[in-house]
C-alpha cells in the first residue's frame, strides 16, 4: 500500500505516489507554510544533515535553517491510526458482505436487503458528511472505503433475495461500475481501489469465461486489460501544468491504474510464455471484442494525450500485446521430451522479452519512485525464469547440474536485471524535460 | 476535499451524492433485471425439478437445479425429443407447454416466439442457462429440502414475463 498521493500546487513531477506526492506537494520556493509538511524520518535526517552543512558552510544562518526545518514535521508513510482505519473499514465491509453470503437467517430476504442498504447509504453519505465538515481525510476515507465493499454487499444481496444465479462475472462487474462511479464522481481514492479490482477481476473472469476459452484469448484478455489499465493511467497523468489541470485530470489516479496494469503486463507475458501447442485459436466473445475497442480508443487517447515516461508506458503495453500474442499464436513446446529449434527459439523470444519488460518496469518504478513496481517485477522476473528454465532445461539437464545450470542463470539474469534498470532509468531520466523533473529527480538510476 | 470547479460553478456535494446512490442503485437493478422483471410482471407455471448438486461455499445453500423437462444443453444427443438447433452461441427461446400439470420443453429456437410461454435462454456456457438454475435456501431448511428433493424429486414454480425471463419463486418437494 502507498500512501494517497495529494495533488499539490506545483506538482512537476510525472508521477505522484509515494514520498514523492510528499516532496511535490508542497514547493520549497513557496511563501513561509501555514501548515507543516509531513516527511519521514528518513528524509527529515537527511535534510537536518544537509541543513547543518549549509549552516556550516556560510550558505544560511541557523535561523533561516530552523525555519526550513521547521516547515517538516515527522511522519510515519503508514501511521498506526491509517493502518487501522484501512484494516477496519475494510474487516467491516469485507463482513458486511460475508454476513450476507452467510445469510442471516432470521430475516426475510427483504429486511435483510433495506438492512445492507440502510447500512450502504449511511457510509455513503455519511462520509461525504465528514468531508463537507472537514473531517479527517484520513476518517472519510475509511468510511468512502466501507461504502465502496457496502455497495458489493447491496448488489449481492439483491441477487440473493430474487435467486439470480450468483456464480457468474456480472455481479462483479457491476459492483466495480459502481464503485468507480463513486470514485470519479466524488474524487474518493478508496473506491478507487475496490473498483480496480472488481473491474480487473470482472475483464478476465469474464474474458476467460465460455464458450471455449482458448490460451490465446486468455493471452489476449489478459495483455489487453493492462493496456487499458496503463493507458487509463497515463490519461490521469495528461499534461499536468498546474494544480487546476491535475484535478482536472485526477493526477491522483494513475498510481492504481498503472500498478494494476504493470500486474497484467507482467502476468499476461507470464502466460504467454507459456509453452502450449495450441497455435492461433480464438472466440470472439462480446466482452474480448469490447476490450479491444476499449484498449484501442483508451490507447490513441492516451498516446495524444500523454507525455514523456507515460506515453512510453503505453506504448511498451501495446508492444507487449503484440509479442505475448505472437508467443500465443506460435506452436511450440507441446513435447518436452522432443525439445526442437523452434522450441528453443519460442523459449529465447518468451525470456528476452520478459527480461526486457520486466527490466522497462522496474526502471518505472526506480523513475516514479515506486517501490511496488520494482518489487513486482523483480519477483514477476524471478517466478518466471524459474518456470523457464524447469521447463526447457530440466529435459535435458538432470539432478545437480541443473541447479548449478539454474543459480547461473539467475545471477547472470540479476546481473543484467540490475545494470538494465540503472542504465534505461538513467537514459528515460536523462530524456525527460525539466519540467518533468520532480524534487526526487536525484534517484537510484541517475547515480550510477 | 476538491472539487471539480466547471466555470466557475462548484456543484453541491450532496447532489453529486445523490447521483452517485442513483447511479449504484440503477447498476444493481440491471444485476438483477430479469428475475425483477418476471417476478413483478410474469405469471406463475409449475416445473418438475431434480437436486443437481448442493453447493455450500459459505454457510447457507445455494442448491444447483436441474429440471428433468427442460433441456440441460444444446447437444442433441442429450435433447432427442428437440429439433436441432441451428447458429451460433447466443440466445435460445425455450417453448413450453402444459404436461400433467406441469411445463415441459417443446420446441426451441434462436427466434423470439410471437405467442405462447417460453423460456429466453443463453446456451453460451457449457450447459443452457435460463436464470433458473440456483436456489438459495437457509442453513437449517437446506438439509431437509435436500433429502426430500432426493427422495421425490421437486416442484419448482416459476415465474415467467412476456420476454421469457424467468425466476423460482417457491420450490417444494413432490408427493
Amino acid at each position: 500500500m502507498e500512501t494517497r498521493p495529494t495533488p499539490g500546487p506545483a506538482s512537476p513531477g510525472p508521477e505522484s505516489t509515494g514520498s514523492e506526492s510528499t516532496g511535490s506537494a508542497t514547493p520549497v520556493s513557496a511563501s513561509p507554510a501555514r501548515h507543516q509538511v509531513p516527511a519521514t524520518s528518513g528524509q527529515l535526517n537527511w535534510l537536518r544533515k544537509q541543513a547543518h552543512d549549509w549552516v556550516a558552510e556560510g550558505l544560511v544562518q541557523p535561523d533561516q535553517a530552523a525555519s526550513i526545518l521547521g516547515r517538516y514535521q515527522a511522519s510515519r508513510r503508514f501511521s498506526l491510526g491509517r493502518l487501522l482505519l484501512g484494516v477496519g473499514a475494510t474487516f467491516t465491509g469485507v463482513g458486511l458482505i460475508w454476513l450476507v453470503a452467510a445469510n442471516l437467517d432470521e430475516f426475510s430476504p427483504l429486511t435483510r436487503f433495506a438492512v445492507v442498504l440502510v447500512l450502504w447509504l449511511a457510509a455513503l453519505v455519511g462520509a461525504e458528511t465528514l468531508a463537507a465538515r472537514g473531517g479527517s481525510p484520513l476518517v472519510t476515507e475509511a468510511v468512502r472505503l466501507l461504502a465502496a465493499l457496502g455497495l458489493g454487499a447491496v448488489i449481492f444481496q439483491a441477487a440473493q433475495s430474487l435467486q439470480v444465479p450468483a456464480y457468474e462475472p456480472k455481479l462483479v462487474g457491476l459492483w466495480g461500475a459502481g464503485a468507480l462511479v463513486h470514485a470519479y464522481v466524488l474524487r474518493a481514492y478508496s473506491p478507487l481501489l475496490v473498483g480496480i479490482a472488481a473491474v480487473t477481476t470482472f475483464s478476465v473472469w469474464q474474458g476467460l469465461h465460455w464458450p471455449d476459452p482458448t490460451f490465446t484469448r486468455a493471452v489476449l484478455v489478459l495483455t489487453l486489460s493492462a493496456v487499458v489499465a496503463v493507458a487509463v493511467a497515463a490519461l490521469h497523468d495528461g499534461r499536468p501544468h498546474d494544480a487546476v489541470a491535475q484535478a482536472r485530470w485526477r493526477h491522483a489516479f494513475a498510481g492504481p491504474w498503472r500498478h494494476v496494469g504493470a500486474g497484467l503486463v507482467l502476468v499476461g507475458l507470464f502466460v504467454a510464455g507459456f509453452p502450449v501447442d495450441e497455435g492461433w485459436e480464438i472466440t470472439w466473445t462480446w466482452w474480448v471484442v469490447a476490450l479491444a475497442v476499449l484498449g484501442a480508443l483508451a490507447a490513441a487517447a492516451a498516446l495524444a494525450v500523454a507525455r514523456d515516461l507515460s506515453r512510453y508506458e503505453v506504448l511498451g503495453s501495446v508492444a507487449v500485446l503484440a509479442i505475448g500474442l505472437v508467443l500465443a499464436a506460435w506452436s511450440a513446446g507441446g513435447d518436452a521430451n522432443d525439445v526442437e529449434v523452434q522450441d528453443w527459439a519460442h523459449a529465447i523470444l518468451g525470456v528476452v522479452t520478459y527480461v526486457v519488460v520486466a527490466v522497462g518496469i522496474a526502471a518505472i518504478g526506480t523513475l516514479r519512485d515506486s517501490w511496488l513496481l520494482t518489487a513486482m517485477a523483480t519477483a514477476g522476473l524471478v517466478v518466471f525464469t524459474t518456470f523457464q528454465s524447469f521447463a526447457v532445461f530440466a529435459p535435458i539437464i538432470q539432478g545437480a547440474w541443473l541447479f548449478v545450470v539454474l543459480g547461473l542463470i539467475f545471477l547472470a539474469t540479476g546481473i543484467g536485471f540490475d545494470r538494465g534498470r540503472r542504465r534505461l532509468a538513467a537514459a528515460l531520466d536523462d530524456e525527460a524535460p525539466p519540467d518533468a523533473a520532480g524534487p526526487q529527480q536525484q534517484t537510484e538510476g541517475t547515480q550510477s | 476535499m476538491n472539487r471539480t470547479v466547471l466555470n466557475g460553478y462548484v456543484p453541491n456535494r450532496y447532489v453529486l451524492v445523490a447521483g452517485v446512490a442513483a447511479a449504484q442503485l440503477a447498476l444493481t437493478a440491471t444485476a438483477v433485471a430479469p428475475q425483477l422483471s418476471a417476478r413483478v410482471t410474469g405469471e406463475s407455471y409449475l416445473v418438475r425439478v431434480e437436486l443437481y448438486d448442493p453447493i455450500d461455499p459459505f454457510r447457507g445453500a445455494y442448491v444447483a437445479l436441474a429440471y428433468p423437462d427442460l433441456p440441460a444443453t444444446r447437444d442433441a444427443e442429450q435433447t432427442p425429443e428437440l429439433p436441432d438447433l441451428e447458429g451460433p452461441e447466443g440466445r435460445v427461446f425455450v417453448s413450453l407447454t402444459e404436461r400433467d400439470g406441469v411445463y415441459v420443453a417443446t420446441d426451441w429456437s434462436r427466434e423470439r416466439p410471437e405467442e405462447g410461454v417460453f423460456l429466453s435462454c443463453s446456451d453460451g456456457s457449457w450447459s443452457l442457462r435460463c436464470g433458473i438454475e440456483s436456489w438459495f435456501v437457509p442453513q437449517d431448511e437446506a438439509a431437509e429440502l435436500e433429502r426430500e428433493l432426493m427422495d421425490s424429486g421437486g416442484i419448482a414454480e416459476l415465474r415467467i414475463d412476456s420476454r421469457g425471463n424467468a425466476a423460482i419463486v417457491d420450490l417444494k418437494a413432490r408427493g
